[in-house]
């Protein structure tokens, strides 16, 4: 059974995955099997967007977390957008909301990344 | 220049030369008899009067068991040609359904051949009817079914084999489950204690441990957890989460660095595509003055709230916040909390299989939660260790195949003193 949609579009500011549905250990493996095929350039920031995630167990946080590595790995940067109270519920307990940044929406997100020439 | 030559009259000759072929074999089809094609059927056919004796086979059949024409007609029956089995078949089944019926086919049956060899077949049977509508004779074809039995043999040769194979990767599983789980508790004076380990699923190896041991000066020391994921590669970083926990607290029981040790190991081990970790609480028992209790200072990190329930019937949630999971970040903060157990207190842990089970009761896939559980422990408090895991038990079954992931729960008490229970 395959409950979770990903959807991936392109902005300036990088890539943003949105998805859909529960996350958990039968879907997360989709989450990690696109990571690969991302153009995430240094500086830039992916943005999973939560908006729809219904469920999210331990397997599905392993996916935020190899997301994670991977931007970290290309010298980029990770922010969540429209985490859901449960999701973050869940990210308090595990004391993940001290590592990702979150924005109320991927718009937010995207508008708070500024480029690597702009920064100081 | 002269063979071409010759090769070209050739070619101009071919056209007529292949028309008058295909015309002398197409002439072939035509005179094809009905009879010869009976004989020579790819199939055997058979026509016995309504008692079963054989009236005319076809050389085909005749071929292929071995007899000679005038062995069978009007000398033996249909069902002198099957196996015992066959006939036995044959006499309670096959005879009585063509007589209602009329018809009856693809059965599987075996005939015996002259040389002592079967030969598997599928028969068809249609019984021919007068102008009066009286039976006259029974028409049967009988097709050579070894490929098709061979074939149905392997495919059930490797069903059997699969389903070796799944009982004894079953077995695999449940063996490696027990090593990664204590035999037995140790039994610690002034304490109850109980645990239960729910498989959610006996393909996969879930993630969830627990343990507790005896540490110097009389302190013990406790943990359970939960590995992300589940399978062959959970297990192992559960095996090392557990040895390196164990071994941790020998060398400082200090509970946040037990869990600061454990950290370090994994987040060096598993680290980029593939991460691993866990969340795990960690308990140091430190027993307490003259009237029996215990010290309990517990680490947690990004584990569920352990729960306290009272000898008074409250519960408390033993908040750690701030505590972060095991193995994923280099300096993991991990959150502490010391609470006391009194006579008649009972620590409840357990992993999140729990409170993510789905409910059967609503239907809809609505997980238990956090909530539903604090209820429940209100509902149950006050409580002793059996009492405790076997409710949770209770609770676990009525989730039927709600549970998607492995559940461990381990509760401690401290038993009221018997005098007290006397009055």
């Amino acid at each position: 059974m395959n409950l979770l949609a990903v959807q991936t579009r392109t902005t300036p500011a990088g890539p943003v995955v949105e998805l859909t549905g529960e996350l958990d250990y039968d879907s997360c493996a989709q989450v990690r099997e696109l990571l690969p095929a991302l153009a995430l350039q240094a500086g830039q920031q992916l943005v999973v967007d939560l908006t729809g995630v219904t469920f999210c167990d331990s397997s599905g946080i392993t996916a935020l977390l190899a997301a994670r590595n991977h931007a970290l790995a290309a010298r980029a940067d990770i922010a969540l957008a429209a985490v859901p109270a449960h999701l973050g519920r869940i990210f308090h307990m595990v004391g993940l909301d001290q590592v990702f940044s979150t924005h109320p929406t991927a718009q937010a997100a995207e508008a708070a990344w500024s480029p690597p020439a702009a920064r100081p | 220049m002269n063979i071409s030559g010759e090769t070209g009259s050739g070619d101009h000759r071919a056209p007529g030369k292949q028309a008058g072929t295909e015309h002398a074999a197409f002439s072939a089809l035509l005179e094809d008899s009905a009879e010869d094609l009976y004989e020579h059927a790819p199939c055997g056919y058979l026509s016995t009067l309504m008692d079963g004796t054989i009236a005319k086979i076809n050389t085909t059949l005749l071929d292929w068991l071995g007899h000679e024409r005038g062995d069978l007609v009007g000398r033996r029956t249909f069902s002198d040609l099957l196996t015992v089995g066959g006939r036995l078949y044959h006499e309670t089944h096959f005879a009585p359904l063509l007589r209602i019926q009329g018809e009856v086919s693809g059965i599987a049956l075996e005939l015996r051949t002259t040389d002592g060899g079967r030969l598997p077949v599928l028969v068809t049977s249609t019984v021919k009817t007068g102008d009066d509508g009286r039976p006259l004779l029974i028409r049967t074809t009988v097709f050579d079914a070894r490929d098709r039995r061979a074939y149905e043999t392997e495919l059930l040769r490797a069903r059997r084999q699969a389903e070796r194979e799944r009982e004894e990767l079953m077995r695999l599983n449940a063996t490696l489950q027990q090593t990664l789980l204590p035999p037995t508790l140790v039994n610690v004076p002034g304490l109850d204690v109980a645990a239960y380990y729910h498989v959610a699923s006996t393909d996969m190896v879930g993630g969830d441990f627990y343990d507790l041991f005896p540490l110097s000066a009389g302190t013990w020391g406790l943990f359970l957890g939960d590995v992300c994921g589940k399978g062959a590669a959970a297990a192992a970083v559960t095996s090392l989460a557990r040895y390196t926990l164990r071994a941790a607290a020998v060398y400082d029981p200090d509970p946040a660095a037990v869990l600061s040790n454990l950290n370090t190991v994994l987040n060096h081990e598993y680290n980029g595509h593939d991460p691993r970790f866990c969340t795990v609480v960690f308990g140091l028992l430190t027993p307490e003055g003259e009237h029996g209790g215990f010290r309990i200072t517990l680490a947690s990190g990004g584990h569920p709230p352990a729960l306290l329930l009272h000898a008074d019937g409250s519960v408390d949630q033993v908040d750690t916040p701030g505590g972060q999971l095991i193995g994923v970040l280099p300096d993991a903060h991990i959150a502490t909390a010391t609470v006391h157990l009194a006579a008649g207190d009972t620590l409840l842990l357990y992993t999140d299989g729990l409170t993510e089970a789905r409910q059967a009761r609503t239907g809809d896939g609505d997980r238990y939660g956090d909530e539903a559980l604090l209820h429940f422990a209100r509902a149950l408090a006050p409580t002793t260790a059996s009492d405790a895991v076997a409710a949770i038990r209770d609770l676990l079954d009525t989730f039927g195949t709600g549970i998607d992931d492995d559940t461990a729960v381990l509760a401690i008490n401290v038993p009221r003193p018997t005098n007290e229970e006397q009055q």
